[in-house]
């Protein structure tokens, strides 16, 4: 024993140790952890929680948030930030809607005209932080407004119902027992995983995130990979919006306000650093889930909305105040 | 004169590092006392220490014969100490008047802040240091380096400060800010205020200190008077070894021309620049601070492009709009600004190694070879001898000297043909930097890289240019071979004294 700790404190400088151990104190590790024993807890408060129809269900519901969130990684690990998520969202919606029922398209058509909207509405947002030199909290907070009020003059304050039924397909229906959005979001999030873990480009977000300036002069296309990113939310916003006409039945322009602040509550909780450069896809699906199932779990063991919501804010300044004192311990 | 300070068997042990190991000091009143050592030696503990900051684990510490122990910043400020810091701790957004009173400011009967007396205290301050060009009124946010620096030392007066401590204080001035804060310096001792100067700059210690400790490895290595010391005998104190060539310049044979610039303008800075670089050159480049050679390195590497002008690789003419255009043509260029520009600190050295070439290091569709990847950082280190215990070591843990071969392997990972270095050794401890030189000439020499080497340390431009070409205004306006430069001439020119331009 003794003999051990000599050997170990001659070696200073020893690298951290690897594998299990790192991951169980990693972020994803412990958020994994909480998420296990807080599904055990709730299983014991009700006998509806833990059921597979009941699972499977809120996978339904988290779909959309998730699909938003990982591009929403993407942007938080560059240090920039998407406010307008939850807008183009309803913006695509409405798109949808109304240019399948008032414009007279094809519904087939008419979807494809909605992500191009929602990749649109990402790209502008894009070119006024690179090419302009807009915050990204200023301009997605610009069009975060300016969004919603296109959606809402286009709509006019009407809903569109009447969708055929095979549209339904997407938000209600199963592919292998399994509801159709969770395969997407599953198959959504490996690529992203693997993108941001294994690429260049993957590399390059990490590299903008902690020092945007070296990142330039190492001769990485910084300005273009921030289009890219900014792009792909608002086509993520409007496949999410998409999702959520095809599972709701309807199209109204206020939809998903407050998306915004669950998908970036998730990315946070999962560990992604609010000021850039650190961050995982893995992390960032865990909190999606996470937060997914304590609503569901709290709201079945009859536990008010308003106390949900306080909870879920607990939560979130406990990963906040863990992640910080897991940078402090990097960082000595 | 009276010795004030003295510091005696003093430890400090932080988790891995045995920080300070029976350093001693001693300090008398109105003397500049040089406090040197490579990075890691152990003078910023040592100062952290004499200033409140750390609290000694073992050791005595005695002001005017008293034993004394400071629990914070603030008692060692109450009892006279002073320290100016390497980035200055100023409000920008406040006046000069208030920084200098910042936490001490003369109130009136009703306990509101006196204005009148404080402004008056404040010019009063800054006269006595012979400094009357300075608005007391103005945000010290608007005033140059040196005139904030000022305002610093006025602060520290105001305090009743009897010891100043100085930490690289000229690492950011112009030259004629450098004359100006000597000249308050020598004000300061004349008047009996002891001052603790750390500087890499050896000239600067010659020039201003009266004597010199010398720290190495957290120990005391000696103390001497600085007439009874040489700049070698100085540097063996420091590095424990004599260094046989402060400047291991090979002789070179230059080649085919590898950069030629024609009037290259990007306003306001660069003004119509051209030159010529040949392969196995070293192109010195001096001049002041603003004189806009980094400014002109960065058009040339595609920061900020050319507005006119022309550049020729090889003798081919080249578009440079990028950096990745500049990497492309065989053009690297090593930022004078290592933590902003030249490093991504929080990430490890695999991973700004391989930084300017990852797409080489990845297949079609992208993804990284982690064991191609490893392997040019595991190079890197064994090459450069970069210190470090792995290639995932954060490199925000090392020191100057390590951080810098970083980026310097990181450039040559991108295997150019043009190597543009800025300021290469600043902030870089004695031996480090002669391995620095040592590898510039080898990659000019043996590899018949073209170098052009932004300097605005006059020796290092003497002692490793081929060529020295002088920047003033945004232009260049001499030209030296290695045979004819000497110091006189290339400050002159830098100055811009007509006798050298008409040369």
């Amino acid at each position: 024993m003794f003999m051990a700790e000599q050997a170990a404190s001659s070696r200073p400088n020893t690298p951290p140790p690897g594998g299990l151990r790192q991951f169980l104190l990693s972020q994803e590790g412990v958020l994994l952890l909480l998420g296990v024993a807080m599904v055990l807890l709730l299983a014991t408060r009700s006998d509806k929680f833990l059921t597979v129809d009941n699972l499977l269900n809120q996978g339904r519901l988290l779909a959309e948030i998730g699909l938003v969130a990982l591009p929403m990684t993407y942007i938080i690990i560059t240090g920039g930030i998407d406010l307008s998520v939850g807008s183009i969202f309803g913006l695509c919606a409405v798109v949808l809607g109304f240019s399948w029922q008032v414009v007279g398209l094809p519904l087939e058509l008419a979807i494809v005209v909605t992500l191009i909207t929602g990749a649109l509405a990402g790209l502008v947002n894009g070119l006024f932080i690179v090419r302009v030199g807009v915050p990204p909290l200023i301009m997605t907070l610009a069009t975060l407004a300016f969004y919603r009020g296109l959606a809402q003059g286009i709509s006019e304050a009407r809903s569109v119902t009447g969708y055929p039924e095979w549209f339904f397909g997407m938000g209600q229906g199963d592919f292998l027992g399994v509801p159709q959005q969770l395969w997407v979001l599953a198959l959504a999030t490996l690529v992203a995983g693997i993108i941001l873990g294994l690429t260049t480009f993957g590399r390059a977000l990490y590299a903008i995130g902690n020092n945007e300036t070296a990142a330039r002069f190492s001769g990485l296309p910084v300005d273009r990979y921030k289009l890219l990113i900014y792009t792909f939310s608002g086509l993520m916003s409007g496949v999410a919006g998409y999702i959520f006409v095809s599972r709701v039945t309807t199209t109204r322009s206020d939809m998903g306000s407050g998306l915004e602040l669950d998908a970036i509550a998730a990315v946070v909780l999962g560990g992604t650093s609010i000021l850039g450069g650190s961050g995982s896809i893995l992390g960032t699906i865990i909190g999606v889930i996470l937060i997914q199932l304590l609503k569901n779990g709290l709201a079945l063991t009859g536990v008010t909305t308003d106390a949900t919501t306080v909870v879920i804010g607990v939560v979130l300044i406990a990963a906040i105040l863990f992640n910080t004192f897991i940078q402090r311990r990097r960082a000595q | 004169m009276a010795t004030i300070l003295t510091l005696a068997n003093i430890h400090k042990r932080f988790p891995g590092v045995h920080a300070l190991r029976d350093a001693q000091f001693a300090m008398q009143a109105g003397e500049v006392h040089a406090l040197l050592g490579e990075n890691g030696a152990g003078k910023s503990t040592m100062i952290k220490i004499i200033s409140g900051v750390y609290r000694p684990d073992s050791g005595e510490m005695r002001l005017d014969g008293q034993p004394v122990r400071f629990e914070n910043p603030r008692q060692a400020q109450q009892r006279g100490i002073a320290t100016m810091y390497q980035e200055l701790g100023m409000y920008p957004e406040l006046t000069v008047a208030e920084n200098i009173f910042m936490g001490h400011a003369p109130r009136t009967r009703l306990g509101a802040v006196d204005w009148r007396t404080m402004e008056d205290r404040a010019l009063q301050l800054l006269a006595e240091l012979n400094i009357t060009d300075l608005d007391v009124r103005r945000k010290v946010g608007a005033l140059n380096v040196g005139n904030r620096q000022r305002v610093e030392i006025a602060r520290a007066l105001s305090l009743e400060a009897r010891i100043l401590i100085m930490d690289e204080p000229t690492a950011a001035l112009t030259e004629a800010d450098v004359e100006r804060l000597f000249g308050i310096v020598r004000l300061l001792r004349r008047r009996g205020v002891g001052i603790i100067y750390i500087s890499h700059r050896l000239q600067e210690v010659f020039e201003l200190a009266d004597r010199v400790t010398v720290l190495r490895d957290g120990q005391y290595v000696g103390t001497a008077p600085v007439q009874q010391v040489d700049e070698p005998q100085l540097i063996s104190m420091m590095v424990g070894r004599t260094i046989d060539n402060l400047f291991p310049k090979m002789p070179v044979q230059p080649g085919a021309t590898v950069l030629e610039v024609r009037d290259l303008v990007r306003l306001p800075t660069t003004r119509g620049v051209s030159f010529q670089v040949r392969a196995g050159e070293i192109v010195g480049i001096a001049g002041l601070v603003g004189s806009g050679r980094s400014e002109m390195a960065q058009v040339i590497f595609g920061v900020t492009p050319a507005q006119s002008g022309s550049i020729l690789m090889e003798g081919r003419p080249v578009q440079i709009r990028h950096p990745s255009e500049a990497v492309q043509h065989g053009i690297a260029y090593v930022p004078e600004d290592r933590g902003l520009q030249g490093l991504v600190r929080a990430m490890s050295i695999r991973e700004n190694a391989s930084m300017a070439v990852l797409r080489r290091l990845a297949g079609a569709l992208g993804f990284i070879k982690r064991r191609a990847e490893k392997a040019l950082a595991d190079d890197a280190i064994a090459q450069l001898s970069i210190r470090a215990y792995s290639s995932e070591q954060i490199v925000n843990k090392l020191s100057g000297g390590n951080q810098q071969k970083v980026v310097v392997s990181k450039w040559l990972a991108s295997q150019p043909r043009l190597l543009i270095m800025d300021e290469p050794t600043r902030g870089v401890d004695v031996g480090a930097k002669s391995e620095i030189h040592r590898l510039m000439s080898q990659l000019a020499a043996e590899r018949g890289l073209a170098i052009v080497m932004i300097s605005s340390e006059l020796p290092e431009i003497l002692g490793m240019s081929d060529r020295v070409l002088v920047m003033r205004e945004g232009r260049l306006v001499a030209e030296f071979s290695r045979a004819e430069a000497t110091q006189e001439r290339i400050a002159a020119a830098m100055m811009g004294e007509q006798k050298a331009v008409a040369r």
